[in-house]
């Protein structure tokens, strides 16, 4: 035998209006002034707050990609490089690292960002090298070429 | 590894260091970017606009800052009292000869972000007139950055031999008269 008469009771107790004031209201505690409180003040603001919100779930992935430029920028230039040069030659290279982890790597494993560093100062000079060099591959950067004979 | 040396790293990665310019015969304009950068703290992979990673810099010989072409006739900077008729207008010449920081700390001011953060940054700026360094400041410097230009010599630093030895790159006429 179950009771569902009680259960239902307290579920369904106040008014209707009650309850849709304090969905809204529920969104607006944590403002400033009689926002948190008014429901006619609040229910503006909480539309706004949503609607900033929405924009900013897609302006975020463009502020994190403008850190993490700026951070690249930052480890890149500690090796002499600019920004630009070390992408445009990464992506030469066929690095697909992506910048997030670019600047992940800058931050937690400098070597291995400085290792990636050398390798697209090396694609840099490679067509001075091809031209004023003596031929021989560059010091400390694995080539593409395996002489496997 | 242990957490003697880890914790060794992390007070060396957020340490602020102390940077020195030699602004003689430098551009204000390349002097303030090598600032405004190291000032945000842009020189770090550790980077973030709200974790005040910014570093102290301090620019010694502002007096002898090197505007090029007509500047210091022609460049006019300009602010307002806020009374009726209180708007000023100098020179780049005579603002620098009323202050001789003031060029170099207007040019890194506008370079920052208009931020709440400007003021603290330009607080770790530090512009000194002459060579003259504060022993305290001098005891806190870590490093001195590369000037962006190369600082010219005047004929009269050139030594008789090294004058002589210049080739003569055209001959005068007959009548021409030498200064």
């Amino acid at each position: 035998m179950v009771f569902l008469t009680l259960s239902c009771w307290i579920r369904s107790r106040g008014p209707d209006r009650y309850w849709r004031v304090q969905e809204v209201l529920k969104n607006a505690r944590h403002f400033r002034g009689r926002k948190n409180r008014c429901f006619s003040l609040a229910v503006r603001a909480v539309r706004r707050a949503f609607v900033y919100a929405t924009k900013a779930r897609k302006a975020k992935r463009h502020h994190m990609r403008q850190l993490w430029i700026s951070r690249i920028a930052a480890a890149s230039r500690e090796h002499g490089m600019k920004y630009p040069a070390l992408i445009h030659n990464l992506v030469k290279t066929d690095v697909q690292v992506n910048r997030r982890i670019l600047s992940d790597l800058a931050i937690t494993e400098p070597r291995s960002f400085l290792s990636l560093a050398a390798l697209a100062k090396a694609r840099r000079e490679e067509g001075f090298r091809a031209a004023l060099g003596d031929g021989k591959e560059p010091a400390g950067v694995f080539s593409r070429i395996v002489q496997s004979h | 590894m242990s957490s003697f040396t880890k914790s060794a790293q992390q007070w060396a990665s957020f340490a602020r260091s102390w940077f020195l310019i030699d602004a003689r015969m430098q551009p204000p304009g390349k002097i303030a970017t090598m600032c405004s950068v190291r000032l945000q703290g842009k020189h770090k992979p550790i980077y973030h606009a709200l974790s005040d990673c910014g570093d102290h810099v301090v620019i010694m010989n502002t007096r002898h800052i090197a505007f090029s072409g007509n500047k210091w006739e022609q460049k006019v900077y300009s602010s307002h009292t806020g009374f009726p008729g209180g708007f000023k207008q100098v020179t780049a010449a005579q603002l620098h000869h009323k202050d001789p920081t003031a060029i170099i700390k207007l040019a890194v001011y506008g370079m920052l972000p208009r931020n709440l953060h400007r003021r603290t940054m330009m607080q770790r700026l530090h512009l000194f007139p002459d060579d003259v360094l504060p022993d305290d400041v001098l005891q806190n410097l870590t490093e001195e950055l590369p000037q962006p230009r190369a600082v010219p010599r005047k004929l009269s630093e050139y030594t008789q031999e090294e004058r002589d030895a210049f080739p003569m790159l055209w001959t005068p006429p007959e009548d021409y008269r030498m200064k």
